[in-house]
């Protein structure tokens, strides 16, 4: 991965949080060759940042005072709070998906922005994972005609802070976890109709969730999400089949290097990828600190991740109340 | 011999204990070495000409065909039937259904699903029993009437879901009823093919197959479920569209459905999805398949009803080819149902299995129709 240059280069990152997400994020604006600086409520800031060769800001305030971008890695029900102080202090923003925990904060978030003159990226990372986006290019370049019936899959451990198991802070897991794959289906197949979706509680914090999403265009789409047990190997697959073609792909089938008979050291993390030569988050963050910089326009944009939101809370809703949802009934 | 699911040990209660009818009729010449004659009723499903060649081949088995229908299929000039197919097969053709029923024990039917009701009450009156294509009928009514008919002439009725006999969802059957992962807590099933009206295009007409691919590809594995799962399913919701082979004159021109996903929802909080989408384009490798995953309490398992295959890459084919080196269940199938017939008992899977699938596809064209989840009625 090449390192930032230019203005890009030049932008002072600020980065809240030192979670699980933090590690990836900071990892990568090093390897950009970005200047970060850390908060963090929980006092982790200073023993995380400095494995990546970033400084520790003492409060939100210090890191808003320099800081050209603030990187929002925290908890989601902590979004809004955060990305509305780094907007009034007129710094640009990068937040991790999902927004928000509810679509009228998601809403107000990019009206923020918006009035404060800031840009605002979703984390959405999928569309820059390569299998993703080397897909993504071959539907639009029309190898498989129309889209017609997509599957998503997305399986992994469970993760271990508490607020994730808590659905009110976290969403749940159509919320966290299967968004990336109803920003993916939305990316591939436009925008979404109706909703339907099952969640099915496993033993213990385990949860399978299963949603068909009718498009406007017609197609259909079939997600699982599973957060599974703490030994469970991170992995995805889709298969994108339309008028004229069949695309799949399986991270099972595609890892470079497996492990067998292995305890998954990481166990708890939900973030694959961390050392890879070629990070996705690399060229998420990279993406975005050009766009801050004046350079071209995102693969993703917050209205996307705030649509692929809406996906989930029409979800959520679908399979509390055991019937479909038309997406029209969230963003009232 | 084969195993088949009858003679399994693992095989799902359920099946036992719903009821089939009246007695079966007494054991066909059990001791005797003469061959049962077996009638095959039309060449109209692509199975035909498979099933023809399989039982052609059976030392214990005469065959004769009747397709007297051939000349009204729409693709006759294309997809030759009745006497062309019968010459290329070396098999004997008769005329009729009637004299092929009056000749044979029993008979396979292989007509346009819309006549599968009228093929099967005239064998069941002949005194024949039935080995009859899926779906069983394109109505639960017309099911039930062949049910009813079959019951009353006492002869065996079998539906051709011929997956439950592969030998490794025996074992998988046998290994998850005795709770080796728990009690199923949700399934994904996928059953992706071609198109099967590029070789017959009857598979297009609504009336004539009874809808498209919600009808063809979610009862094999509505039937799977149904052994592996305690409960029976009681919502049902499903979305169709037609873009896969979107620009085929007979779905242009048509009006049935190329692609759909199902969800059911069991009485005992199960959830299991099915695609059954016509998703294999021309240059897949193969006709496409079938796979299951279950996740269960304690653990998860899955299945490919057609993992053993080799991957051939071949210059002058163009395109990849898995050629196939699994079992033949078409035979595991045809071995059930002339076991059953020989002996006299019920084979698996029976019509009953036909008739509760059916009316799980019916009550998913109705959520299709309203986009609202339906309740699916009980067929016992």
């Amino acid at each position: 991965m090449t390192r930032l240059t230019g203005d890009a280069a030049a932008l002072r990152i600020g980065v809240v949080g030192a979670g699980g997400i933090a590690h990836s994020h900071l990892a990568a604006w090093q390897r950009l060759g970005s200047r970060v600086r850390v908060f963090s409520s929980d006092g982790r800031a200073s023993e995380v940042g400095g494995r990546y060769g970033a400084t520790a800001a003492p409060d939100l305030a210090a890191l808003l005072a320099d800081s050209d971008v603030i990187d929002v890695c925290t908890p989601t029900y902590t979004h809004p709070d955060i990305v509305r102080a780094a907007a009034a202090a007129g710094r640009q923003v990068i937040c991790e998906k999902p927004l928000a925990r509810t679509h009228t904060d998601a809403a107000q978030m990019i009206e923020y922005c918006a009035a404060a003159g800031v840009q605002l990226w979703p984390g959405q990372v999928v569309r820059f994972f390569g299998e993703y986006a080397t897909a993504h290019a071959a539907v639009r370049a029309g190898r498989i005609g129309t889209p017609a019936v997509l599957r998503l899959s997305r399986r992994g451990s469970a993760p271990g802070p508490e607020w994730f198991a808590d659905e009110t802070l976290s969403g749940g897991i159509m919320v966290d976890q299967m968004i990336h794959d109803f920003d993916y289906a939305r990316w591939i197949a436009g925008d979404v109709a109706t909703v339907y979706a099952r969640v099915v509680p496993g033993p213990g914090r385990t949860v399978t969730a299963y949603a068909v999403l009718r498009h406007i265009s017609g197609a259909l789409s079939h997600l699982v999400g599973a957060w599974a047990g703490p030994d469970e190997v991170f992995r995805t697959s889709f298969s994108l089949a339309g008028s004229a073609g069949l695309l799949r792909h399986s991270s099972a089938a595609t890892s470079a290097v497996t492990w067998a008979g292995v305890h998954d050291t990481r166990a708890g993390a939900v973030i694959p990828g961390g050392t890879a030569r070629r990070s996705p988050f690399d060229d998420e963050l990279a993406e975005f600190a050009r766009a801050i910089a004046g350079g071209p326009a995102p693969r993703v944009t917050a209205a996307d991740s705030l649509a692929a939101l809406d996906i989930a809370l029409a979800a959520v809703m679908s399979a509390a109340g055991g019937r479909a949802i038309a997406i029209e009934e969230v963003q009232r | 011999m084969t195993r088949a699911l009858g003679d399994d040990p693992a095989s799902s209660p359920a099946d036992d204990t719903v009821a089939t009818g009246g007695p079966a009729r007494p054991p066909f010449q059990a001791a005797g070495p003469r061959p049962l004659r077996v009638g095959l009723a039309s060449f109209a499903h692509v199975h035909a000409a498979g099933y023809a060649a399989l039982l052609r081949d059976r030392p214990d088995v005469e065959l004769r065909v009747a397709d007297p229908d051939a000349g009204r299929a729409t693709d006759a000039g294309v997809h030759p039937r009745g006497a062309e197919l019968a010459n290329r097969l070396g098999v004997q053709l008769v005329d009729s259904y009637a004299e092929l029923f009056d000749w044979c024990s029993a008979a396979v039917v292989c007509a346009e699903t819309a006549w599968h009701r009228g093929v099967v009450q005239q064998a069941a009156a002949a005194g024949v029993s039935v080995l009859c294509e899926k779906p069983l009928a394109t109505s639960v009514a017309d099911a039930r009437a062949m049910l009813d008919a079959c019951a009353e002439a006492g002869v065996i009725l079998m539906t051709a879901y011929p997956v439950r006999l592969h030998p490794d969802f025996l074992a998988l059957h046998e290994q998850v009823r005795a709770g080796r992962i728990g009690r199923v807590l949700s399934a994904q099933g996928t059953n992706n093919g071609r198109a099967p009206f590029t070789d017959r295009a009857w598979f297009a007409d609504r009336v004539l197959a009874g809808g498209g691919a919600l009808a063809d590809h979610t009862v094999h594995l509505a039937d799977l479920l149904g052994l592996l799962l305690d409960a029976p399913p009681t919502r049902v919701y499903a979305q169709t569209n037609r873009i896969l082979q979107g620009q085929h004159p007979l779905v242009s021109g048509g009006d049935i459905e190329t692609g759909g996903l199902v969800v059911i929802d069991y009485a005992d909080g199960t959830v299991a999805t099915i695609d059954c989408s016509w998703s294999a384009p021309a240059s897949y490798p193969a006709w496409g398949g079938l796979t299951l995953s279950l996740q269960g309490e304690r653990g998860a398992a899955g299945f490919d009803a057609f993992s053993e295959r080799l991957e051939l890459f071949d210059d002058s084919a163009g395109s990849p080819r898995w050629p196939d080196y699994g079992t033949n269940l078409n035979a595991l199938l045809l071995e059930e149902f002339v076991e059953a017939v020989r002996t006299g008992r019920q084979g698996h899977p029976d019509g009953s299995a036909g008739l509760r699938t059916l009316a799980l596809v019916e009550a998913a064209y109705r959520s299709a129709q309203t986009g609202a989840p339906q309740p699916v009625p009980s067929t016992d």
